[in-house]
């Protein structure tokens, strides 16, 4: 017995310790599950560690982190939304913003075409398509250009990968970018103290440059012109898709560009697009010349419309101005015009005035009232229209006083004497140098009574033997042109002259043919005229008619001889 | 082509935008312009393993009171530091800025370049801080961007580091 407590003795000193640790390490295989403290102590360095060798943890604890949010957000959504505010509120703030920036950019072209052509082409579209106006200006509004496009690495700025459109200059993109990415910096560090927002546009004369920002990468184009508002976002997306394939040659990247080649093709490829949408080309000219034209047709419509003005106010004043003529309303269509007003017919043609003045008389109309103006300066159109003088009758005007002259038949002469005091605003007319014509008829029993002559013996009143029927001859004249005379509204005297031949004292001989008119007109009266109409006058020797033979001269003077005086009945005048 | 960028930095007046001229168009003037914010030029450096594209950011010069902006030296590969060998004072600075760099971006392969060799009567660094310097293993060396002196070399020296991969 006691050898084997010996033994055991002997073994605890030999080995007590090793067999202390065999006994620990024995328990700990037993329980081979850690304690929660050993565990915590170790997992922050475990994770660490896991994750730098790969991205397996990441991938394991994925749908545990996605279950466990579910079901945080359907027990109590609220207690994630607060926890989330912080992050999302920003990012939702930065989103409405860059939606109304579109807008407006939108609203800003919309009102720069709404005045363009093809503003208005554009609105016909709209109404042809139902279509509302602003969506159609969005459709066609894609005038712009994307020259130049760089992906910039993030932290050195230095370029990556960059395209130039077509037909343009390579720039050096090392000095672009550096730049573009100094002055990032500068923004950033000078705005963006609470988390402000970076850089994402700014203008280089007519250029506007984009930047869009990565957390590793940044993507830059240079654009003419206005590019669609979902340009940001394809650059957004171009940014996105850049850091999932090149996220990891990002971070790594150590100056060598060689793996970012796909990447250019990338860039170009995916704004491809967008380049293709570059201004037409002769569309800026079209339009150019299309405006002058159309400025030109509206100025020649504008001096057409303004000179029409002008003529038509002239022609209307001078209508006016017009004695006899009052116009109302003088109304002016693109057709042409209408008068309304009142005219004297005494007044000057309407026609006539508009013509003298360039107005077409097609185009108007005219609706006149008649009335009597007393216009002095009318008298000589009032003469001209109550009387209608023959073309032979000269008639001139002083003030209100007209004057007539020249020749007329009988008739007319006697119908002016019986209007002259029935002229409205005439003073006076002057009839008496008009000459009446009379008929043929009056004409020849005239002559025929004047060519006659009772002829006497030498110092006698008795007619010579036979001259009865000179005197029945002259009586029956003279009763028939009473006749046609008084027919005609004139009145006929007749003068008898008597005469003597040159011997005997003159007082004698005036004596002498004064008896002789008076036995002529004794015959005549008995032959039944009316004695008021023979006038006698013995003239003796004072009026003698001539003769070149002295024997003649005496004989034709031994007589008595008639004038025909005519007048119109009631006037004063003498023809 | 390896792509880097380095960063230009200094006291004010150090000769920072001469020494990239002097390099990138081997000009110099002697008119001083002060820069503002950051100038940005390109050199392709030749090394035994191939060219280097070097992006240059000259930084606006320290002044006193101003510090370099942190956010230019961000993904700088390499540093040159730029001292005025007539002006003690811009000498001292450097250590600070190299102090502001590290705590920025690490550290990175970075030169000293002590400028103005050409001005011999006023040139006033002392050995011992050359010695100092020495002590750092900071690769020090004396340059002049009027004469080109030690230019090249500079950023050759540079190149090298930081595509080799010497930390200096």
């Amino acid at each position: 017995m006691s050898a084997i407590r010996d033994f055991a003795e002997l073994r605890a000193l030999l080995v007590g310790a090793e067999r202390h640790d065999l006994d620990e390490l024995r328990r700990r295989l037993d329980e081979l599950e850690l304690a929660p403290e050993e565990l915590a102590a170790l997992l922050p360095e475990a994770i660490r560690r896991s994750m730098a060798e790969s991205d397996r943890l990441a991938k394991v604890l994925a749908p545990t982190i996605e279950g466990s949010l579910q079901e945080s957000v359907e027990r109590e959504p609220h207690k994630i939304a607060d926890a989330i505010y912080p992050v999302l509120g920003p990012a939702i703030r930065r989103a409405i913003a860059d939606t109304m920036a579109g807008i407006v950019s939108t609203i800003n072209r919309a009102i720069e075409h709404s005045l363009s052509i093809q503003g208005i082409k554009w609105r016909i579209e709209a109404w042809r398509t139902g279509v509302p106006y602003g969506q159609v200006v969005i459709k066609h509004a894609l005038v712009y250009r994307v020259e130049r496009i760089f992906l910039i690495h993030g932290d050195t700025g230095l370029v990556l990968a960059h395209e130039t459109a077509e037909d343009l200059e390579e720039q050096d993109a090392d000095l672009v970018a550096g730049m573009l990415t100094a002055i990032r910096d500068f923004v950033n560090d000078s705005f963006n103290q609470e988390g402000g927002g970076d850089l994402r546009t700014f203008e280089v004369g007519d250029r506007t440059v984009h930047v869009e920002q990565g957390p590793l990468a940044v993507v830059a184009a240079v654009v003419k012109g206005q590019p669609p508002v979902d340009f940001k976002e394809q650059l957004q997306d171009t940014v996105a898709l850049l850091h999932s394939q090149f996220g990891r040659a990002f971070r790594e990247f150590d100056g060598d560009p060689e793996p970012f080649l796909p990447a250019a093709d990338l860039i170009a490829d995916h704004l491809e697009t967008v380049v293709e949408t570059d201004q037409k080309p002769g569309w800026g000219w079209a339009s150019r010349s299309m405006w002058l034209v159309a400025g030109a047709v509206a100025l020649v419509l504008f001096a057409v419309w303004f000179a029409g003005n002008r003529r038509w106010h002239r022609a209307v004043d001078a209508l006016n101005a017009e004695p006899g003529i009052v116009v109302l309303d003088a109304d002016r269509s693109w057709r042409g015009g209408t008068f309304v007003g009142l005219r004297d017919p005494a007044s000057a043609d309407p026609g006539a005035v508009l013509a003298e003045r360039g107005i077409d008389l097609d185009r108007v109309a005219f609706s006149w009232e008649a009335y009597l103006s007393l216009d002095p300066s009318l008298a000589e159109g009032r003469v001209r229209t109550v009387l209608a003088p023959p073309p032979s009758v000269t008639i001139s005007a002083r003030g209100d006083t007209v004057v007539a002259s020249g020749t007329a038949p009988a008739e007319w002469l006697a119908f002016a004497y019986r209007m002259q005091a029935a002229l409205p605003g005439v003073g006076y007319l002057d009839l008496h140098a008009v000459e009446p014509r009379f008929s043929s008829e009056i004409a020849t029993l005239r002559q025929t009574v004047e060519a006659t002559r009772v002829m006497f013996p030498i110092g006698s009143a008795s007619w010579e033997m036979g001259a009865g029927t000179e005197i029945d001859a002259v009586a029956s004249g003279m009763r028939r042109l009473n006749a046609a005379i008084g027919a005609i509204g004139y009145t006929v005297r007749y003068d008898l002259i008597g005469r003597t031949d040159i011997t005997g004292s003159r007082e004698t001989n005036r004596t002498l043919s004064q008896r002789r008119a008076d036995a002529v007109r004794t015959a005549l009266v008995a032959q039944g005229l009316s004695a008021g109409q023979l006038l006698t006058r013995g003239v003796g020797t004072t009026d003698p008619l001539r003769s070149d033979d002295p024997a003649t001269a005496a004989q034709i003077n031994r007589s008595v001889s008639f004038v025909v005086r005519l007048s119109v009945t009631g006037s004063e005048g003498t023809p | 082509m390896i792509q880097k960028k380095i960063c230009l930095v200094g006291v004010y007046a150090t000769g920072k935008t001469s020494l990239v001229r002097q390099f990138v168009y081997s000009k110099f003037t002697d008119k001083y312009h002060s820069t503002v914010g950051v100038k940005i030029d390109r050199k392709e450096v030749v090394i035994p393993s191939g060219a280097v594209n070097l992006v240059l950011w000259d930084l606006e010069g320290r002044d006193g009171h101003g510090d370099v902006r942190p956010s230019y030296l961000r993904g700088a590969s390499g540093i040159i530091y730029v001292a005025d060998g007539t002006r003690p004072g811009t000498f001292e600075q450097i250590f600070e800025l190299r102090a502001l760099a590290e705590k920025t971006i690490g550290t990175v392969p970075s030169v000293f370049a002590i400028n103005k060799a050409d001005l011999t009567d006023e040139w006033q660094v002392t050995d011992s801080q050359i010695a100092a310097l020495d002590a750092s293993k900071w690769h020090a060396l004396r340059t002049s961007a009027k004469t080109g002196e030690g230019v090249e070399a500079t950023f050759q020296w540079l190149t090298e580091a930081m595509v080799v991969g010497g930390k200096a």
